[in-house]
Parts: structure tokens; sequence; C-alpha cells
């Protein structure tokens, strides 16, 4: 093999485009998480419901959500249903709803275990003082259930932030997207490559040391109160 | 346009069978393969991460934030692609999968040993340490065959996230199942029927190993339970011998 000559200048070079393609990652991530949030609080009131078959349903529905891979589940949304039902989706909106299935179902189960995890003598209190289910569930046992909620919430939003990666295979033009495309001219594909995983690892790394800063916030909070 | 052909076929998918099986043979081949490799390296990492040597301990930490933190698809674009051209290292398709894989579980799994070994209740290490086993006489006789039990769901957790991150494999060429199904998909032009199926046989993969694993986990669960019962026990015969 003859001396390989790194040439980190293209990453410097290409950085306004590294930049933009971070951009468009996280608003995919973001967009996903949204839609995962919306979708995983549907299965969790489902899964919690007083009637059987809506439970089932709902376990049904978060077993295929997360037993299906993410980018079978984006290759199914994109060129499956979009062409079979002739729904004109954008790579980056396929992108989304693929994040928001998957992001969906492990949010379902934060959210399950998080409303689980509150003492059911507070749900009772509640009532005993005359709250409605409503009012006992917003006031009492949610504001409760959210500081189990969060920190999970963020780890399963760092999960999307990763996955959302593959997005660049349907064609969003994310980070990974401009490296391959900076390095088939340059033909860096190693240090385009590296420069993009030092990025998602600062971004992880830092997004769950955020997390864990917000988790010791939350339990301050509870071990007063 | 397409009125005269059937609005859903899976005609196609009973023709490319065969591809469809070897690919998923693959496709489990590949994730069996670095969740092994996975687990041998994270044994490793957990051991340095308890070590009682700094730099060990600094090395470790810093490798499982590395994988931890970093996207497979950019692990395997960066062994696949990357390393040939900058170390001149050839790595062939399946091979850079299995090491894509191994290397990202095996940052979990570092995480998942380490909490289980500290698991292990302390007095059993200075118990085996008492009774003049070598340090890592301790380790394999001791605290490793413990620590295994409390790490067979998380170990189990992490073989169904390689089942599925297997899939990604297809985007080096790897001929597993999702590669298998593009091809087809594209050649009979039928993507939504190959998708399904596609993400239905991932689908049974996962269920069938998560079932394994729960019923292991009972197994396990079971076996630690009369063991617990059976030194409770003893205790009382103790102490009602005692008084």
């Amino acid at each position: 093999m003859d001396g390989y000559q790194y040439n980190w200048d293209v990453v410097w070079q290409s950085l306004p485009e590294l930049r933009q393609g971070l951009i468009i990652t996280l608003q995919v991530s973001i967009v996903g998480m949204a839609l995962a949030v919306v979708f995983g609080l549907l299965c969790a009131i489902g899964r919690l419901s007083q009637y059987g078959y809506l439970r089932k349903i709902s376990i049904v529905i978060i077993d295929f959500s997360r037993s299906i891979p993410l980018f079978v589940l984006l290759f199914w949304v994109y060129y499956g249903l979009s062409l079979k039902f002739s729904i004109n989706l954008t790579a980056f909106q396929a992108g989304a709803i693929a994040l928001g299935i998957t992001g969906g179902a492990y949010m379902a189960e934060v959210f399950r275990g998080g409303i689980n995890a509150v003492d059911f003598g507070q749900r009772e209190a509640a009532l005993a003082i005359g709250l409605t289910q409503a009012k006992a569930f917003n006031l009492v046992v949610f504001p409760q259930a959210i500081r189990i909620i969060i920190p999970q919430a963020v780890n399963v939003y760092v999960g999307l932030l990763k996955g959302a990666t593959i997005v660049s295979v349907i064609g969003v033009a994310d980070m990974i997207y401009v490296a391959q495309y900076v390095s088939l001219n340059s033909f860096t594909p190693f240090e385009m490559y590296s420069a993009v995983g030092v990025a998602f690892i600062a971004l992880t790394v830092s997004i769950a040391g955020l997390a864990y800063l917000l988790e010791m916030r939350l339990n301050r909070g509870r071990s007063r109160g | 346009m397409a009125s005269e052909q059937p609005f859903f076929d899976f005609a196609p998918i009973w023709q490319a069978k065969s591809l469809l099986i070897e690919g998923f043979g693959i496709a489990m081949f590949s994730a069996i393969a670095g969740i092994f490799f996975a687990i041998l390296l994270g044994l490793v990492v957990a051991m340095m991460r308890l070590s009682r040597y700094r730099v060990l301990r600094a090395i470790a930490f810093i490798y499982t934030q590395l994988f931890r933190g970093v996207p497979l698809y950019v692990l395997v674009l960066w062994i696949y692609f990357g390393l040939v051209f900058a170390v001149g290292i050839d790595i062939p398709r399946i091979p850079s999968g299995i090491i894509a894989l191994a290397l990202l579980n095996s940052g979990y799994l570092s995480e998942t040993f380490r909490s289980g070994i500290l698991a292990v209740d302390k007095g059993q290490r200075e118990a085996g340490e008492a009774l003049g086993l070598r340090p890592w006489q301790v380790n394999r006789f001791i605290v490793l065959p413990q620590a295994g039990r409390i790490v067979v769901p998380p170990t189990g957790n992490q073989f169904v996230d390689a089942i599925k991150d297997s899939a990604i494999l297809s985007i080096i060429g790897v001929p597993e199942l999702m590669k298998i199904a593009q091809e087809q998909a594209n050649m009979y032009y039928r993507p939504f029927e190959f998708y399904t199926v596609a993400g239905l046989l991932y689908l049974v993969a996962v269920i069938l190993v998560s079932k394994g694993i729960s019923r292991l986990e009972r197994r396990l669960a079971r076996f630690s339970r009369e063991k617990i019962e059976a030194s409770s026990d003893a205790d009382k015969t103790v102490s009602e011998v005692g008084g």
C-alpha cells in the first residue's frame, strides 16, 4: 500500500454543506419525534384502556412498529405505500413518517411505564377529593409521570436522531448524503465519514448529557415534594 | 394505467422465495455473528471499565461513548468505504457488516455487562478471595456466572436490535433480506409486496427471538428465586437451632 494522503481540507471546505445537511437531519428527526409522541400517546392510551379489545389492538400495533426495522419501514412507506396508493410523499415526509412509526412504539412504552410508575394511591386520592377522571389524570397523575417520561423520551430521540441518518438512502440531502457526494468527487470517504461520525458522537453525547442534567433537576423537585 | 394488472400481486414473492430465504439466512447470520463478537468485545471492555488502572478505564469509557454515539449507517460506510482508502484494508462486504454490528453492539453490551457485574453482591467476591481463589478464578467461577444471569434479558434485546439493524447492511451490498427485497422489488416493480413480506419476515424473527428470551428469563428467574428461598430456609434453620 502506498502512503495515503490524508486530505482533511475537504472536510473544512464542505463544512457549509455538511452544516446544511445536519440541519436537515435534525429537521427530519424532530418532525419524526413529534409524530412519535402523538402516535405513542395514542398507543399508550389504548394500552391502558379499560376495554380489552383496545388493549389488544394497541399491543399488536406496538409490537409491529417495534419489530420491523426502520430501514424496511422507510422503503415500505416511500416506495411501497406511496406508489401503491398514489400518495405523493416526498423523501423527507416518508423519512419522518417511518421515524414516527418506529419511535411511536418506543414512546408508547415510555408513556405507559411513566404513567404506571405513579403510585395508584395518588389517583385514588385525587378521585376521593372529588376530582373528575380527567382532572385526576391531568393535575395529579400526569405531572408526576412526566418526570419519568422526559429523560426516557430524550433517549428515544437520540435513537431517532441516529436512525434519521438512513433517510439519505431515499435521497434526502442530509449530512451523510453530503458526505457521500463529496467523497465521490474527492475520493476522501475516510475523512468525510470520520467527520460525520465525530459530529454525531458529539451531538448524541451532548444530548445524553443534557438528559442527565434534566433528570437531576426533575428529581430534585421530586425529593422536595 | 395498470388496470390489466392486479392491484396486489404476491406471485413474484413466491417466485423469488428461495432468494428471499437465502437473504433471510444471511441477515440472521450477520446478526448472530455480530452479537457473538459484540459479547466478546463487550466483556473485555466491561472488565477494562472495572479495572483498577485509570488508563484502561479511560480507554474503555471513550470506547463506549464512541460506539454508542455513532449511527450504524455511518459506521458501516466508514468501515467499508473509508478504511479501504485510508489504511488500504479491503474488507469484504459481509465481514464489514459483521464488524460494524459487533463494534456498535459491543458499546451497549459493555455497559450492560458492567452493571451486571456490579449487581453481583460484593460479599461473593470477598468470599471467593477468602477461599484463596485467584482473581481470575473469582471472576470465572463466582462473579461472571451470577452476572450472566442478570445480563441475559438485556443481551437478548440487543440481539433483537442487531437483527433489525442488519437491514442497514444492504447499503454496502450485503446480499441480506433487505437487499434481495430491493432487487426483486425493482425487477418485478412490486415494491409494496416485497417490502411488506420483508417486514413480516423480520417481524417473525424478532417475535420468535423475543419469545425465546422471555422464556429463558423466566427459567433463570425461577432458578434464582428457588435459590433465595432455599437459602432463607437454611437461615431459618440455623437461627432456630441457635435459639
